[in-house]
């Protein structure tokens, strides 16, 4: 017989003698947002960690969605962004049921005033402007006010004569506000070709999703575009192709790295080099003089 | 505390399931799949696997540690030393989950760890460091004007460094422009970062550690000295309490440094105050937020069991003691024994213990998790056991222990019983005045010995 199974059979003996204290009730619970799951592979993950990892999962690599205030954080030089252009009220021209209550419900909980945010900030002392948008935001899609907002944004760069990043993140137009969304692709559209004509730099950033109306008019607009991996971009979901062609569809089909090599995206960053790839961008294509 | 999980292994794991035992407290053992005979999971009262043999998988693995703790009902976590011991965000997770940590607040161990902050404190509390550079040097000429001030010979290293690269020692002014470009290009390539730092290089210095003790309530106690200046490339080898040349007036005037550091920090818990001792000079150069391996010396002299202690501060209890009653008597030594072989560079080796035969007898006390037919797995620390002998007189404490290797028996694996015979044994040993150059410089000698 071996020690080990030895010592075993008295812990047995030691436990059976022991008068045993009540069989306990778990007294610790797990606080409440300290753990979150992956989507992706399952992992259960500390909140802090996925933080500390730029909103990445840090065994698959897995990029979790952001609020477009961490997003901010997470890409410009501390206390640099300054907004432009918030306080635009959402009228309701189709008098859809609940809408405006929706809207100000959102508002009040993302401190947004609708699913774009714009403004000034540097990155690596590069100065820029930078908008993005926020997926929480009824999926980010774009209406009347999203679509000004962007055009603002371009006005404002070219006013300061500043290059600009956008990073979209949409569900497409916005149904809510029908015909006037639909709208917002041409206003967009016709900034930036105002903007490319002076010659400035316009980087487009694309996070998981971006499809629709956003990818046929801005989003795809871009001098430069870069895509976060596995971000599913595309206009009409793949789901709806499917079914439309009846034929099967390649695998990663809208998927960030297939458009990569497609050529549709210039190249597919993660997110923990997101930064230094813009700042590196701006560096390079900064006038001289 | 009622139940205490152990998130350690090897022989502290066992010493503090020990302690909880006889304190009547239950006791949560975690092990790898590799350590599934290993003689802690034996002992307590319950064992959770936490993941694969690799540290990363379970020992560091903060998740499984804390749903064992929480799945077994466990109040407290025992951290031990190394793996979990000083990680703050390991201590500030179970706080939020309401778990208690044997040991310092998790700020604490953030300050402590920071080795620049550390020192930034210790210069507020007025405990003396090694005087050096505040912050980076620019550039050769100032570093000219730092090492001036600072007094040769001065010591030249890369912030980035580690393992003796990107570090040189100046004697004096002619030498310090080409030791201090060669510092910086050395660094340069190896960490890609030339920062550099200038302090006073303490030539073969003692190192010397007070153990503290230190509750809720800003009472602070230290427990005397261990000199641990017989080390092997960092690595203590054999320690002993008290030291064998210090005056009692330095003794209280270092005492009084530590405590004072401890209670500067809001220092809670058991802990040490590493210094460096160079004539009547001491620096201080870190401090341990934890438990360590050398504690048994302390509790054989002062009759104090310092995981016990432990345990007591951690469930809210004033200190029993004050520093009047600290009483320090006869003398104590260690030799960590460690599955290595000394002549292959101490190159550590796993395998079976066939062979185990344990002496005894008065003043004798083996701290260890091996047994007859246990398999040493090859994933974690090379260190065995640790046997530790307490007499009257240094003189009598080193025959004990001389006596005590002649009889151990550990056969199976190669161990460095042999090299601690020959440290015990030597001259430099006996007379005391050895420093922490003691090995590097008798390394061939002290290799030569056989028990």
């Amino acid at each position: 017989m071996r020690i080990v199974d030895k010592l075993n059979e008295r812990r047995v003996l030691r436990k059976r003698y022991r008068t045993s204290r009540k069989r306990f009730e778990s007294s610790v619970e797990i606080p409440d947002g300290l753990y979150d799951k992956c989507n992706s592979c399952g992992e259960l993950l500390l909140v802090d960690d996925i933080v500390e990892n730029s909103f990445t999962c840090p065994s698959c690599d897995n990029h979790f969605r952001m609020r477009a205030v961490d997003r901010i954080k997470l890409i410009v030089d501390k206390g640099s962004f300054r907004e432009k252009g918030f306080g635009y009220i959402t009228l309701n021209p189709l008098e859809v049921e609940n809408y405006e209550e929706r809207i100000n419900q959102l508002s009040e909980q993302t401190g947004l005033d609708d699913a774009f945010i714009y403004g000034h900030a540097s990155i690596d002392g590069n100065p820029c402007v930078l908008g993005v948008m926020d997926s929480y935001f009824l999926m980010g899609s774009m209406g009347s006010v999203v679509g000004e907002k962007v055009t603002k944004a371009f006005e404002y760069a070219m006013y300061k004569r500043l290059p600009i990043i956008i990073f979209t993140a949409s569900g497409g137009a916005r149904m809510q506000e029908g015909i006037l969304s639909l709208m917002q692709m041409v206003k967009t559209s016709q900034v930036i070709a105002k903007f490319s004509e002076r010659g400035q730099l316009y980087i487009s950033v694309l996070t998981h999703p971006t499809t629709g109306g956003v990818t046929a008019s801005f989003a795809m607009l871009g001098d430069i575009h870069i895509a976060e991996p596995n971000a599913l971009i595309g206009f009409a979901g793949p789901r709806v192709v499917e079914q439309t062609i009846k034929q099967k569809l390649p695998e990663e089909f809208q998927r960030a790295e297939f458009l990569e090599n497609h050529g549709f995206v210039d190249k597919v960053v993660h997110r923990r080099d997101l930064r230094d790839t813009l700042a590196k961008i701006l560096r390079l294509h900064k006038r001289s003089g | 505390m009622q139940k205490i999980l152990v998130a350690n292994r090897g022989e502290i794991a066992v010493r503090i399931i020990r302690a909880c035992m006889q304190e009547g407290i239950e006791t949560v053992a975690v092990y790898s799949t590799a350590d599934k005979d290993a003689l802690h999971v034996q002992l307590a009262d319950d064992a959770v696997c936490i993941g694969g043999p690799n540290s990363t998988d379970s020992y560091l693995n903060m998740k499984n540690i804390l749903t064992a703790a929480v799945s077994t009902g466990a109040d407290a976590i025992h951290p031990g030393f190394g793996f979990l011991s000083e990680n703050a965000k390991f201590a500030r997770l179970c706080e939020e989950f309401g778990i208690v940590f044997i040991g310092p607040n998790a700020d604490v161990i953030d300050k402590m760890g920071n080795k620049s902050k550390a020192r930034e404190m210790m210069v507020k509390a007025k405990v003396p460091v090694v005087p050096g550079s505040d912050g980076a040097v620019e550039s050769v000429y100032a570093g000219i004007i730092v090492a001036k001030e600072v007094g040769y010979p001065v010591l030249i290293k890369a912030s980035a460094g580690g393992g003796g690269r990107g570090m040189r020692v100046a004697e004096s002014e002619d030498e310090f422009k080409k030791a201090f470009e060669m510092a910086q290009l050395e660094a340069k390539n190896a960490f890609g970062d030339d920062t550099m730092y200038i302090e006073r290089f303490v030539k073969d210095p003692k190192h010397i550690e007070f153990q503290i003790l230190a509750d809720k309530y800003g009472n602070v106690i230290h427990l005397g000295e261990r000199d641990c200046s017989v080390q092997r490339r960092n690595q203590k080898v054999v320690e002993e309490a008290p030291c064998g040349i210090i005056s009692k007036d330095l003794r209280d005037k270092m005492g009084e440094a530590a405590v004072n550091a401890a209670k500067f920090v809001g220092y809670e818990n058991a802990g040490t105050i590493e210094f460096l001792l160079s004539g009547e000079e001491f620096f201080f150069i870190e401090m341990n937020t934890r438990i360590q391996v050398e504690h048994p010396v302390t509790e054989m002299i002062t009759g104090i069991d310092i995981v016990k202690e432990q345990i007591k501060i951690a469930s809210g209890k004033k200190l029993s003691i004050s520093q009047e009653e600290v009483k320090f008597n006869g003398h104590s030594i260690e030799c960590r024994i460690n599955a290595e072989n000394p002549k292959l560079n101490f190159r550590p080796n796993a395998g079976e213990i066939k062979l185990l035969h344990i002496p005894g007898g008065f003043g004798l006390r083996f701290d260890s998790a091996i047994y007859q037919g246990y398999k040493i797995p090859p994933f974690y620390d090379s260190m065995i056991g640790k046997l530790i002998v307490h007499a009257e007189t240094r003189e009598a404490a080193i025959k004990k222990m001389r006596v005590a290797i002649e009889e151990i028996i550990i056969e199976g694996v190669e161990h460095n019983l042999a090299f601690c015979y020959a440290i015990i044994n030597s001259d430099e040993f006996a007379k005391g005045v050895f420093n922490t150059g003691f090995i590097p410089k008798h390394i061939d000698r002290l290799l030569e010995t056989k028990i």
